[in-house]
C-alpha cells in the first residue's frame, strides 16, 4: 500500500510584512505554514504605522488575496491574519535547525505569555486591576502600559502576555478573570517540528534612540523622539488621538524639524551604510504632519542627500516640496539646544549665504535608520553556514532570496535595507523559491474540503432560521438577555425558528447546529457568533453543509455587544445602554436583509495552463525559467533576435562583482534547452482578446512578416528599458562627450583611453529629475558612475575625477561604493536644479562652469572628457505592449502595478504581472526578485486551474446605463471596461471587489452592488433605527 | 576659478592620512564648533574642500585656522572619521611650512625658557599660599640647554633658527 | 598610589592657589604626587603640534620620559596639557618610526620612551580611582544647601578614543558625581556642554564675538538654574570664566555675572578644611558668600 504523501510543510520565521507574505502565499497554494515571530505580536514595524507613503494611507490588507475573497475574508491586516493554513506562534523563537535539504527539524521555544489566549477574551478585567504602570513600547514610551497588557492595542483577537520584568505578582488580575486563564507560573514550551523549508523574515529594528551614541546629543527633551514614536504621536490611535502635540506638555506642535541619517552613514561608528527608507518615511510625515496640523505647521527636514530612488518617489518629494511646503535645509546638525520655553534651538549653516541660521523647533523628529547585521551571525550559527563579508546572511549572488544552504530562502529587511514594496515582493519571491524547491520532493498538498453548493431556495417564501450563539455562560448573565432576544427575534414576521447554543466554534457546537438545521423547514439563515473574520469560512461551510446556499447566509458579530455590556461599568437603571436591545436591533436588520436578498450565483472557469512572458531579458528569462521549473507551458517573446535585454548584452560587469552577460548566456542556453519554454524571437505582442484565464494573443513575427495566435492563461511583462537619450550639456557635438554606457563600452574596448586623461568630469541627472524630462530617479546611475570612475581610477592614479551630482543615490549597502570612491580621490560635488553646470565648447572641447555649493564660488574644469549619466528609459514598446494587454503605462512609459507597496508586480487586471525594469528602473538582483515574485503570482495563478468569481459583484443595468464610463474610470480594481462591439459596459466578476465606488459614481443607478439594494439597505437602517420592544418574557 | 591652477595634490603635502578624502561636505564639524561663532568664522569643511581642491593661494593666506579652541568637538562627531582638528593642526603646519611669518611666537618663548610664559618665578606668592619652590627647565640651566639643543634637531627651530638666536 | 604632577604653567604661574588645592587634597585621598623636575610645555596646540611633527612630538616625550623614569602615570589639571599629552602620547604610541625618532631626540637626556606611562586627568583619577564614595567620606564640611552646575573641560571628552573616560562623551557625568558627593545639588543647564570659548585663537582673533559666545553659557546658567557657583577641572576654564564676568558686566553695565568658579580640587580642600586663604584666595568674581557658607558648615 502506498504511504500518503506528507503535506509540504515550510517554516515561516518572523512575522513582519515580508514573513506575513511568504507565508500567505504558500498557505495559498496549500501549503502547510508554521509562522514564528520573536516578539508577542506579529506585523513587525509596520503595526505601528498608520499611513503609508505614497497614498498616506495604510494599505497593507491590499497584501491578501484578491480572487476568491469570499472565502478567504477580508479584513484589516493591522488587526492580524487568519488562514487555516497557516499556524501562527507568535513570542516563539528558532533555536536550532537540524537536518538536510528537505527534511528539517526545527526547535522552537514558546515563550510563556502566563496567559492562555486561546481561551481570553481580550476585553482585559486584567489590565485593569494590574497596579503596575510601564512604559508602553509600542507608543515609544510615550504612554504608560500595566504588567498584563496588550502588545499591539488594536489587534484581534487580544494577545495579552504579562511581563514578568515588572509583574509584582499581586495576583489582582487572577482573582478577576472571568475565564479563569491566567496562570502566573506557566513555563516556556519547547516545541520541535519537522518541516520542509524554512523562509528566514526576521526582519530588522530601527535604532532605539537610548541604544546609540550619536543620538545622545539629542536626548535634551521628551519632544525629541525617533520618527516611529511620530508615527505614534499622529496616529489616531496613538498618544493624542491624531493630533499633532508635543510629548512634553501636550501643547500643539507647529514648528516640527526632521535629522535625517540617524544611526546611519557613519564611518565613525562604523555604520557605512544608508538605511535606504528614512528620506521617505521623513518627507511622509512631514506631508502628514502639514495635512493633519494644517498650513500653519512648519516641517523642516535636515538632510545630506534626499534619497528618492525608487519608483514615483520623486514626484511625491516634488510634491512635498512644491504643494506642502516642506523645507529642506542640506545640512547635518550636531545637536539640538533646550529651551527654557521648551522650544528646541538648532544651528545650522547656509551654504548658498555662508552663514549660520539658528531656529526653533516644536520637535525635533531623529529619523532613526534601520539596525542591519543584529541577527545575521546568530542566524548563521543556527543554520551552520558563516556570514559573508557583508556581515549578511550567504546567499547566491544573484539571488537575493535564496541562501546558499538548499530549502532555506530569506526575505525582507534580512537580506539588507529594504522597503515595504522590496519586503513584499521578497515575500513572494522567497515563496517562489520555496514553491519551485518543493516541486521536486515527494510532498502533498493540503485539500480542500470540496462541499457542493446547495440550491437556492429563493422562489419560496422567506423563512429564516436563527442561530445564535452565547459564546460563555457567566458572561451574558449580565449584559444581553438570550432568553428575551430569542422571544423577541422569533415574534418577527418571517422568522421560522431561533437556536440559541453555547461554544458554535467548537466541534460539538458545529455538530449541533448541524443536527438542528438537518430538521429545518427554513430557505435563509443569520448566524450570530463571534468575529466573523476569524469564523466565516468554517461557519460559511457549515451552512452550506446544512444546506444554506451561501448568498442566503448571512453571518453576524455578536460577541462584541455581548462583550461590551459585559464590560460596561454602568448598571442599567443608570443609563447603561441596553445591549439585550442593541443585539436585537442589529439581528433584526441581518433578518430584514436577509428576506429581501436574491439568490446570488457564482460562475467558475477554467484557466488556461500556458503562460506568456514579454520579453527575453534577464527578467523575462529568469521567470520564463522559474515557471518551467514547475511544468507550466511556457511562451517567451522577444522583439529583437537576441536574447539578454540591455543589462545582458551590454553590462560585463558591476561594482559588485556580477557578470550580467555571462549571467545572461547561461539562462539563454537554459531557455533553449528547456522543454516547457517556447521561444518565439524576432516577435511583438499585436493585440490581445479574451481576459480571466483565457487570453488570446497575436504575435508578429517581423523577421518571417507573418502573424500568429498564442492562447495562456497569464502573461508576465518584462519589456526592460535602455540607458536614456540626451540633447542637453553639447552632447553629440564634441568626441569628448560621452554617456556613461559609451564610456563604459570604451573603456571595456579599449577604444577609450584614459591613461593620459588629467581631468574627467561626470554630471549625474542629466534630464532626470525635473519637470520637463524624466521625472524620476533612474536608481542606477549613481552607482554606474561611481563604477566607470574607480575603473578610471584604476588605469589612471593621477586623473582628477570630478562627479557633479544633485543628490548621491547610492542607497542600502552601496553608501560603501560612495565611501570607496570618495577615498580613491573622487571629487564629488553637488548642485541644484536650478543651477546647473553650464558646458560650452572651446576648440571643440568641453568647459564646464559652475557654482560650488561648499564654498559658494564660480569654478571651472577644462575636462578630457566630460561623461553625462542619462538615466534609464522605458522602452517606447511598452505603450503598444500596455494597450495590447488593457494595461496602463505611466507618463514615464514604465507599466503601473497594482499597488505600489503593497502589490509590486501585479497588475489590476487579474492573471497579468510585471517584473523587471518594464516596472520601474532597478538593479540587475531587484529584476531578478521581481522575476521570481511575478512567476510566482503567474504559477499561483494557474495552478489554481480554475477562478471562481464571487456572489457579491457589481453589475450594470443597461437599460438605464447611458455608457458614459464614469464607472469605468473610478473603479479602483479595473474591473469595469467599455465593450465597443457590444457597446456595453463589461464587469470583470474575478476582478471585481465589490467595494461600491461604481454604484456611488452612476448617475443614474444602472451601477448596482448585488444584494446590496437600497430596499434592503433601508431595510437594514429602519430596523436598527426601530423603538419597538423587545419581547419581555420568555416563552 | 579654474581648477587648472590649482593643484590637485596639495592635500598630500597637507594630510598624512587619507582621512581627510572621506569628507562628503555634510557639516557636522561646523554647527558645533565654537571658533565658527568667530569673525571671520572657522569653517572647517570649507577648509576641507579647499585643501581637497587644492586651492594653495587660499589656504595659505587663511587665518581660521588659528582661531580653533583645539575642543576637538568636531572629532568626535564627524561622521566620516575626517578627523578635523588633525587637519586644522596640519594646516597650520604647512602654512608654518610655507610662510615664516606664521611661525608662532609662543615655540620662541618655550624654546627660551620652557615655557611659554614665566613660571616659577612668583615665588613670594607661592610661598604665602603654602608652596614649595617649583623646579622649572627655566631654573635648570643645563637642562634648558639640552632641551634647546634637542629642538634646534627639529624642522621648525633649524629652518628658522635666526628666531631662536640670543639677542 | 602615587603619579607624577603635571601642573603646566597657567596654574603655577596664575592659578598657583589651585596648585596648593591638588597638592593638599590628593594625598589626603591617598594619591601622592611626585614633581616633575625640568619638564617643559606639554606642549600648547598653539605651538609645536601647529608647526610640526617633531617638535610636538620630542616635547610630549621630553615630558612623558620625565614621568616613565620614575614609573610613574602623569596627572594633569589643565585641559589643554592633558589633551596635548594624551594626543602626543598616542601618536608616539601608535607609531614605531615616530617613537624611534623621538627617542632619538630626547637621547641627550639620558633618558628612554617606551609610552609606559599613562596620562591621566586629575577629575578621572578622583572619579575612577578615589571614588565619591570616599570623598563623601573624607571631607569635614560640605556643600549641602548650595546649587552648583558644571563646565566640563571638552579636552577630557573629545575625541573619546583618545582622551576619553566617560562612558559617553556626549553625556560626561564624573564631575557632576564628584560634586554631589559633597553635598551640592547640581543643576543641570540647556549648554553644559558648551566650550568655554577661552582656549586656542578664537578669544584673540575675535575678542567680541568670544565674549558673545561665553555670554550665552552664563546667561543659560542664570535663567536655567539656581547656580551658587561653578565647578571646573581646568585651569583656562577657570581663568576664563572668572575673568571674563567682569568684563560683561563692565561692557553691559551690570552686575549680572558675579557666579563665583571653582576648581573642583579647590572645593573639596574647603570641605576638607583647608585655609581658604591659600586654597581659593585668587579670583575675579568675589567667592566669599560660598567660603562662609562652607567653613560656617
Amino acid at each position: 500500500m502506498a504511504e500518503k504523501k506528507p503535506t509540504g510543510t515550510v517554516l515561516v520565521a518572523g512575522a513582519g510584512i515580508s514573513g506575513i507574505k511568504a507565508a500567505i502565499e504558500l498557505a495559498e497554494i496549500g501549503y502547510k505554514v508554521l509562522l514564528t515571530d520573536a516578539s508577542p505580536q506579529i506585523g513587525g514595524i509596520l503595526a505601528k504605522l498608520d499611513n503609508q507613503f505614497p497614498t498616506d494611507h495604510c494599505g497593507m490588507c491590499r497584501m491578501l488575496p484578491m480572487v476568491g475573497r469570499e472565502y478567504a475574508s477580508q479584513y484589516c491586516m493591522r488587526k492580524g491574519l487568519y488562514h487555516e493554513n497557516i499556524e501562527i506562534l507568535p513570542f516563539t523563537e528558532l533555536k536550532s535547525v537540524e537536518g538536510d535539504a528537505g527534511n528539517y527539524t526545527v526547535e522552537l521555544l514558546k515563550k510563556a505569555r502566563y496567559i492562555d489566549t486561546d481561551k481570553c477574551n481580550g476585553l482585559g478585567e486584567c489590565i485593569r486591576v494590574c497596579p503596575v504602570e510601564t512604559a508602553d513600547e509600542f507608543n515609544h514610551g510615550l504612554t504608560l502600559r500595566k504588567a498584563v497588557y496588550k502588545p499591539v492595542p488594536h489587534s484581534t483577537p487580544q494577545m495579552l502576555l504579562i511581563d514578568m520584568e515588572t509583574c509584582t505578582r499581586c495576583g489582582e488580575c487572577v482573582k478577576v478573570c472571568p475565564t479563569n486563564v491566567i496562570n502566573l507560573s506557566a513555563e516556556d514550551e519547547a516545541l520541535t517540528r519537522q518541516v520542509h523549508a524554512i523562509v528566514l523574515a526576521s526582519g530588522v529594528k530601527l535604532y532605539n534612540l537610548k541604544d546609540f551614541e550619536d543620538a545622545k546629543s539629542w536626548a535634551v527633551s521628551p519632544d525629541v523622539v525617533s520618527s516611529l514614536a511620530f508615527e505614534r504621536i499622529i496616529s489616531g490611535s496613538g498618544t493624542f488621538d491624531g493630533t499633532i502635540r508635543r510629548p512634553s506638555d501636550g501643547r500643539p506642535a507647529k514648528k516640527i524639524a526632521w535629522v535625517q541619517c540617524m544611526g546611519s552613514r557613519n564611518r565613525r561608528q562604523k555604520r557605512d551604510y544608508c538605511s535606504s527608507i528614512c528620506c521617505m518615511f521623513a518627507l511622509k510625515e512631514a506631508v502628514l504632519a502639514k495635512e493633519k496640523g494644517g498650513d500653519e505647521v512648519e516641517t523642516t527636514i535636515f538632510y545630506m542627500d534626499m534619497r528618492t530612488f525608487g519608483k514615483d518617489f520623486y514626484r511625491y518629494y516634488e510634491r512635498a516640496v512644491d504643494e506642502h511646503g516642506v523645507k529642506l535645509i542640506r545640512c547635518r546638525v550636531q545637536g539640538v539646544m533646550l529651551n527654557p520655553d521648551k522650544s528646541l534651538s538648532m544651528r545650522y549653516f547656509d551654504s548658498e549665504t555662508q552663514e549660520f541660521f539658528v531656529s526653533d523647533y516644536h520637535m525635533v523628529v531623529l529619523s532613526t535608520g534601520q539596525v542591519p547585521y543584529e541577527t545575521h551571525q546568530k542566524l548563521a550559527d543556527l543554520l551552520h553556514v558563516d556570514v559573508d563579508s557583508r556581515k549578511l546572511l550567504p546567499t547566491d549572488p544573484y539571488d537575493k532570496v535564496k541562501l546558499v544552504k538548499p530549502g532555506v530562502f530569506l526575505c525582507g529587511s534580512l537580506m539588507g535595507l529594504t522597503d515595504i514594496s522590496e519586503a513584499v515582493g521578497s515575500g513572494i519571491a522567497a515563496a517562489g523559491q520555496v514553491s519551485r524547491f518543493l516541486s521536486g520532493l515527494d510532498v502533498s498538498l493540503l485539500e480542500e474540503e470540496e462541499i457542493p453548493e446547495p440550491t437556492a431556495k429563493d422562489r419560496d417564501e422567506p423563512l429564516v432560521s436563527v442561530v445564535l450563539c452565547k459564546c460563555s455562560e457567566k458572561m451574558q448573565e449580565s449584559s444581553v438577555d438570550f432568553n428575551a432576544l430569542g422571544a423577541g427575534l422569533k415574534r418577527l414576521n418571517g422568522v421560522g425558528e431561533v437556536h440559541i447554543l453555547d461554544m458554535l466554534c467548537s466541534d460539538e457546537g458545529k455538530q449541533t447546529v448541524l443536527d438542528l438545521l438537518a430538521k429545518s423547514k427554513c430557505n435563509r439563515l443569520l448566524m450570530g457568533a463571534c468575529h466573523p473574520f476569524m469564523y466565516r469560512k468554517s461557519l460559511k461551510n457549515l451552512a452550506k453543509k446544512a444546506g444554506f446556499a451561501a448568498s442566503l447566509v448571512e453571518i453576524t458579530d455578536l460577541s462584541s455587544i455581548v462583550h461590551r455590556g459585559f464590560f460596561d461599568p454602568q448598571p442599567v437603571e443608570s443609563g447603561k445602554r441596553d445591549y439585550t436591545r442593541l443585539a436585537y436591533n442589529d439581528l433584526r436588520g441581518h433578518i430584514e436583509n436577509l428576506k429581501l436578498k436574491p439568490a446570488l450565483h457564482v460562475e467558475s472557469l477554467s484557466i488556461n495552463p500556458a503562460a506568456l512572458v514579454v520579453g527575453g531579458g534577464i527578467a523575462g528569462m529568469h521567470a520564463a525559467l522559474s515557471l518551467a521549473q514547475r511544468g507550466v507551458e511556457v511562451h517567451l517573446v522577444e522583439k529583437t533576435d537576441r536574447l539578454g535585454g540591455y543589462a545582458g548584452t551590454r553590462i560585463e560587469h558591476t561594482i559588485d562583482g556580477l557578470t550580467p552577460v555571462s549571467m545572461a548566456k547561461d539562462l539563454a542556453g537554459k531557455v533553449l534547452e528547456h522543454k516547457h519554454i517556447t521561444l518565439h524571437k524576432n516577435c511583438e505582442i499585436v493585440a490581445t482578446q479574451g481576459s480571466l484565464g483565457a487570453f488570446e494573443t497575436k504575435i508578429r513575427d517581423v523577421s518571417k512578416e507573418e502573424n500568429f495566435y498564442l492562447t495562456h492563461g497569464a502573461a508576465i511583462i518584462a519589456t526592460g528599458g535602455h540607458e536614456g537619450a540626451t540633447d542637453e550639456y553639447e552632447y553629440g557635438n564634441s568626441d569628448q562627450i560621452l554617456t556613461q554606457a559609451e564610456l563604459k563600452d570604451g573603456l571595456a574596448t579599449g577604444e577609450i583611453d584614459v591613461g593620459e586623461a588629467e581631468t574627467i568630469v561626470m554630471i549625474q541627472c542629466v534630464g532626470s529629475r525635473q519637470k520637463e524630462g524624466r521625472e524620476y530617479c533612474s536608481r542606477i546611475c549613481c552607482i554606474g558612475a561611481i563604477a566607470n570612475a574607480l575603473a578610471i581610477r584604476e588605469k589612471n592614479p593621477e586623473a582628477r575625477i570630478f562627479i557633479l551630482y544633485r543628490d548621491v543615490m547610492t542607497y542600502g549597502f552601496t553608501e560603501q561604493y560612495y565611501t570607496q570612491a570618495r577615498l580613491a580621490g573622487i571629487i564629488f560635488v553637488s548642485y541644484s536644479l536650478d543651477n546647473k553646470p553650464k558646458v560650452e565648447l572651446v576648440d571643440g572641447s568641453p568647459v564646464i562652469t559652475f557654482t560650488e555649493p561648499v564654498l559658494n564660488a564660480e569654478m571651472q574644469l577644462t575636462p578630457d572628457y566630460l561623461i553625462l549619466s542619462t538615466g534609464v528609459d522605458a522602452e517606447a514598446s511598452n505603450r503598444e505592449v500596455g494597450k495590447a494587454f488593457g494595461l496602463p503605462v505611466n507618463e514615464d512609459g514604465f507599466f503601473v502595478e497594482a499597488d505600489s507597496k503593497w502589490r509590486p508586480v501585479e497588475f489590476l487586471k487579474v492573471g497579468l504581472y510585471v517584473a523587471g525594469v518594464a516596472h520601474s528602473p532597478m538593479t540587475l538582483k531587484d529584476a531578478i526578485l521581481q522575476a521570481e515574485a511575478a512567476a510566482h503570482k503567474t504559477y499561483a495563478y494557474l495552478s489554481g486551474r480554475k477562478i471562481h468569481t464571487a456572489h457579491t459583484i457589481s453589475r450594470v443595468h443597461d437599460a438605464i446605463c447611458v455608457r458614459c464610463q464614469r464607472c469605468v474610470t473610478i473603479c479602483p480594481y479595473g474591473a469595469r471596461s467599455y465593450d465597443e462591439a457590444l457597446d456595453r459596459i463589461i464587469v470583470d466578476g474575478a476582478t471585481c471587489q465589490a467595494c461600491g465606488m461604481c454604484a456611488v459614481e452612476c448617475q443614474n443607478n444602472a451601477a448596482e452592488i448585488m444584494g446590496f439594494s437600497d430596499k434592503q439597505i433601508m431595510a437594514v437602517i429602519d430596523a436598527g433605527l426601530s423603538k419597538d420592544p423587545v419581547a419581555a418574557t420568555p416563552d | 576659478m579654474d581648477f587648472s591652477q590649482s593643484d590637485k595634490d596639495l592635500w598630500k603635502q597637507i594630510y598624512h592620512t587619507k582621512d581627510l578624502l572621506h569628507c562628503f561636505n555634510c557639516s557636522t564639524c561646523l554647527s558645533g564648533c565654537p571658533a565658527s561663532h568667530g569673525d571671520p568664522p572657522l569653517l572647517v569643511r570649507n577648509l576641507a574642500r579647499m585643501v581637497v581642491y587644492g586651492l594653495e593661494e587660499d589656504l595659505l593666506n587663511d587665518d581660521t585656522p588659528w582661531a580653533c579652541v583645539s575642543c576637538s568637538r568636531c572629532e568626535e562627531m564627524c561622521p566620516m572619521d575626517v578627523k578635523p582638528f588633525e587637519m586644522i593642526l596640519a594646516i597650520r603646519r604647512w602654512q608654518t611650512s610655507n610662510d615664516e611669518t606664521r611661525v608662532p611666537t609662543a615655540i620662541v618663548e618655550i624654546y627660551k625658557r620652557g615655557y611659554t610664559q614665566s613660571v616659577g618665578t612668583n615665588t613670594e606668592l607661592r610661598a604665602s599660599l603654602g608652596l614649595p619652590e617649583l623646579q622649572t627647565i627655566t631654573k635648570m640651566p643645563e637642562m634648558l640647554k639640552l632641551y634647546q639643543e634637542m629642538l634646534m634637531k627639529t624642522p621648525v627651530v633649524s629652518e628658522n633658527d635666526y628666531m631662536f638666536n640670543e639677542e | 598610589m602615587e603619579l607624577c604632577l603635571f601642573l603646566g604653567c597657567n596654574t603655577p604661574a596664575i592659578r598657583p592657589d589651585v596648585e596648593r588645592a591638588i597638592r593638599a587634597t590628593m594625598p589626603e585621598l591617598g594619591v601622592d604626587l611626585a614633581d616633575a623636575e625640568g619638564y617643559v610645555c606639554c606642549p600648547a596646540f598653539g605651538s609645536f603640534p601647529s608647526t610640526d611633527d617633531d617638535s610636538y612630538l620630542a616635547s610630549s616625550g621630553w615630558n612623558l620620559s620625565i614621568a616613565e623614569a620614575k614609573g610613574l602615570d602623569i596627572m594633569v589639571q589643565c585641559g589643554s596639557c592633558y589633551s596635548s599629552l594624551r594626543m602626543g602620547r598616542d601618536h608616539l604610541a601608535h607609531d614605531e618610526e615616530k617613537l624611534a625618532r623621538v627617542n632619538e631626540l630626547i637621547e641627550l637626556t639620558g633618558r628612554k620612551l617606551e609610552c609606559k606611562t599613562k596620562v591621566r586627568h586629575v577629575s578621572e583619577i578622583l572619579y575612577n580611582e578615589v571614588g565619591p564614595e570616599k570623598i563623601a567620606k573624607t571631607i569635614k564640611k560640605n556643600l549641602n544647601g548650595l546649587h552648583g552646575v558644571i563646565q566640563y573641560p571638552c579636552h577630557t571628552l573629545f575625541p573619546s578614543e583618545i582622551v576619553g573616560f566617560e562612558e559617553s562623551p556626549r553625556e560626561p557625568k564624573a564631575l557632576r558625581i564628584l560634586t554631589e558627593a559633597m553635598g551640592a545639588t547640581v543643576d543641570h543647564y540647556s549648554r553644559e556642554l558648551q566650550c568655554c570659548g577661552g582656549a586656542g585663537g578664537f578669544s584673540k582673533s575675535s575678542p567680541a564675538e568670544a565674549t558673545e559666545f561665553t555670554k550665552t553659557k552664563l546667561d543659560a546658567i542664570i535663567e536655567e538654574t539656581k547656580a551658587d557657583f561653578i565647578v571646573v577641572s581646568c585651569i583656562t576654564c577657570l581663568m576664563y570664566l572668572d575673568n571674563i564676568q567682569k568684563k560683561l558686566n563692565e561692557a553691559e553695565g551690570t552686575d549680572k555675572y558675579h557666579i563665583p568658579v571653582f576648581d573642583y580640587n579647590q572645593l573639596l580642600a574647603l570641605c576638607m578644611g583647608f585655609d581658604p586663604k591659600q586654597v581659593a584666595s585668587i579670583c575675579t568674581v568675589p567667592r566669599n558668600k560660598v567660603i562662609d557658607r562652607i567653613t560656617a558648615g
